[in-house]
């Protein structure tokens, strides 16, 4: 009897991870037949890939020091597509919301207030910054029918070209130094660590983990959004309102988006740097996206999702640096991962 | 006078970029397929393009190198929504980092770090005589071998769509797959030539930044403008001569940017740079009421 029942939950955690299991063991035997075509090695390769984030307490850290604005950016992408919405302007609302963060900081380093007022203040305006930000896009698509998937992208590029402009510019520009960067911000200002290397940003990241959570599944607000990604005709017939539920999923991504910006900027560089928003060859943002596909966009899943691929990413930079692997062999990876996620699931939803 | 010739060459230069781009989405966006991958295509394409001209010295086969990359990608795509019904957007969107990981990559295993990155064979240029002294007409018609080719594409789409049965098919099949399969019209194959070629067309928008703009690859070389192509396909309501005007328009924007930038103005240059991204959102905007969009554009068809 008790067998037979665990024998059935068995079966059913294995057709819900099949499709995973299936598109992870192609996904690594395409990646282990380029390495080994190219000539590495593939086993130092793959154990290099997972195991580096384990290796020693620096490692360690600076996997969680990933996730946190990787688990920021997924959300920002998770909250629109539960309408089946695409953000991917995470990359701009983030450095929108870090640049502001800077000029704000800044603005008040020579203001005597206690640090944790400052932070906060700071974070707050770097997540509001992500936040309007994004609702340029959401408002676009709720009141124009503008595709977001072509305005967030178009917003990325012109935040670009916003950080360079601060990044170059007196007063912020850092003087004497070649690659973009402004002025450091005052010490004080900067996020307190909380083991070794790892700032409190990560808690942060943590607490928006849980209030993403509690939006989605304890609020009206969460079931609305629910409703309308379910079947928005249905949605609208019991008077659901389809803009607001936009503009809220976008006001919420781009808000959590711009509060990675503003960790990053106090937590890891103190100061805004061009690129600052890069990691491991591409954008916070971008993984951030492949992230949230991977994850089906769950809530629950996204943060779990979020920290095998900092693990993943912290051992591609690992194979980088000891092994000389090209990190975008990492990323091509990443996203044939993302293909064939979709596809399995697809395939044996039936 | 000169300037303004010089200017309006340089123009009509940047113009196959955006042109053939829009129109390769506008092929596969006619029978129902919304291909927002451009920006990954254009790159992958770029770089096997520049590698090839390079390695083989023919610019010509640098284009058809790209042209296929552009093809695999367009294939790709429809291959996979077609045979899993996955929605196109996701698709579409990791084909545009799967571009942009595989581009990078190809170029640093084939040609690995290099301090003096090698230009590649140029497309050449053709002078019609005598009509090419003719001011302002010659930027048109003084211009490299890809330009010529664009004009031929934009009328023969045009003729293609509007003026044969193939043409009739094929937006039957994208305002209502359902009735064009009923008449017998394989909705499956038209899509999936449609967007194959389109990304054959997509392809050779990214080989042109080589092997004519730049003649040399950097990453992330296409800087958006595989997007761009999309915002121009949506409000030239996926019309092949509407496209060609919008494709216009921002390669005007974009010399006209460059040299604002090059210009001692109070502005800071970043500004300049950002008036493409603008644009296009501005366009939008204004042509929203206008657009039109194929009914079934981005939907999945299964005949049950």
């Amino acid at each position: 009897m008790e067998n037979s029942i665990s024998s059935a939950r068995l079966k059913q955690l294995w057709f819900l991870i099949r499709p995973y299991v299936f598109a992870l063991g192609l996904a690594f035997l395409f990646t282990g037949v380029m390495l080994g075509l190219l000539g590495f090695n593939v086993w130092e390769a793959f154990k290099t890939l997972v195991t580096t984030s384990f290796s020693s307490r620096f490692q360690i850290v600076e996997t969680f020091k990933k996730f946190t604005p990787l688990v920021l950016t997924t959300f920002a992408f998770a909250i629109p597509f539960q309408i089946k919405f695409f953000n991917i302007g995470s990359t701009g609302q983030m450095i929108m919301g870090g640049t502001i963060a800077t000029i704000l900081g800044l603005g008040i380093s020579s203001i005597k207030m206690p640090s944790a007022l400052a932070i906060i203040l700071i974070l707050t305006a770097a997540a509001l910054t992500g936040a309007f930000y994004s609702l340029i896009a959401g408002a676009l698509k709720a009141y124009h029918n503008i595709n977001p998937i072509v305005s967030t992208i178009m917003l990325n590029f012109v935040a670009i070209q916003f950080t360079n402009f601060v990044a170059t510019t007196p007063p912020w520009q850092a003087p004497l130094t070649g690659h973009p960067m402004s002025k450091e911000l005052p010490e004080w200002m900067l996020l307190p660590k909380i083991f070794s290397e790892l700032h409190v940003g990560f808690l942060i990241a943590l607490g928006m983990v849980a209030f993403v959570y509690f939006i989605m599944k304890k609020t009206v607000i969460g079931y609305e959004i629910e409703s309308v990604g379910h079947n928005l005709r249905a949605a609208e017939v019991h008077g659901i309102n389809i803009k607001k539920t936009t503009l809220v999923t976008f006001f919420l991504g781009g808000m959590l988006a711009g509060l990675a910006g503003g960790i990053e900027v106090l937590g890891v560089h103190g100061r805004l740097v061009e690129g600052f928003a890069v990691t491991s060859g591409a954008e916070y943002g971008t993984f951030g996206t492949l992230t949230a596909l991977i994850s089906g966009a769950e809530p629950l899943a996204v943060p779990a999702v979020a920290f095998l691929m900092s693990i993943l990413l912290n051992g591609a930079d690992s194979l980088q640096r000891s092994l000389m692997v090209p990190v975008e062999l990492v990323f091509l990876t990443q996203a044939l991962i993302v293909i064939l996620v979709v596809t399995m699931r697809e395939r044996f939803k039936k | 006078m000169e300037v303004v010739n010089e200017l309006l060459k340089q123009m009509v230069t940047y113009t196959p970029i955006y042109t053939l781009s829009s129109l390769g989405l506008v092929l596969g966006g006619r029978a129902g397929i919304f291909n927002v991958s451009g920006e990954g295509t254009m790159l992958a394409a770029a770089s096997a393009g520049y590698i090839v001209a390079l390695q083989t010295g023919n610019w010509l086969l640098g284009i058809l190198a790209a042209a296929a990359m552009g093809a695999a990608f367009g294939f790709t795509l429809v291959a996979i929504h077609e045979t899993t019904k996955v929605s196109q957007f996701i698709i579409g969107i990791s084909l545009v980092i799967l571009g942009a990981g595989l581009s990078d990559l190809l170029y640093k295993l084939v040609l690995g770090v290099q301090l003096f990155i090698p230009e590649a064979p140029k497309v050449p240029e053709i002078r019609i005589p005598l009509l090419s002294q003719i001011p302002f007409l010659s930027a048109f018609i003084n211009q490299n071998v890809v330009v010529y080719i664009t004009y031929a594409l934009v009328i023969f789409v045009y003729y293609l769509l509007y003026k044969t049965k193939q043409g009739l098919e094929l937006r039957a099949v994208g305002e209502n797959p359902k009735a064009a399969d009923v008449v017998g019209i394989n909705v499956t194959l038209t899509r999936y030539v449609t967007t194959t070629l389109g990304g054959a067309l997509l392809g050779i928008a990214g080989g042109y930044l080589p092997l004519v703009v730049t003649g040399t690859y950097t990453p992330n070389m296409t800087n958006g403008r595989g997007f761009i192509a999309v915002g121009i396909a949506i409000f030239a309501s996926w019309r092949p001569e509407r496209t060609f005007l919008g494709a216009i328009l921002f390669a005007a924007i974009e010399v006209v940017a460059l040299q604002m930038q090059l210009s001692d103005t109070l502005i800071p240059y970043q500004f300049f740079l950002m008036t493409p991204f603008i644009g296009i959102l501005v366009v939008m905007w204004l042509f929203k009421k206008k657009v039109e969009f194929p009914a079934s554009l981005g939907k999945p068809y299964s005949r049950e």
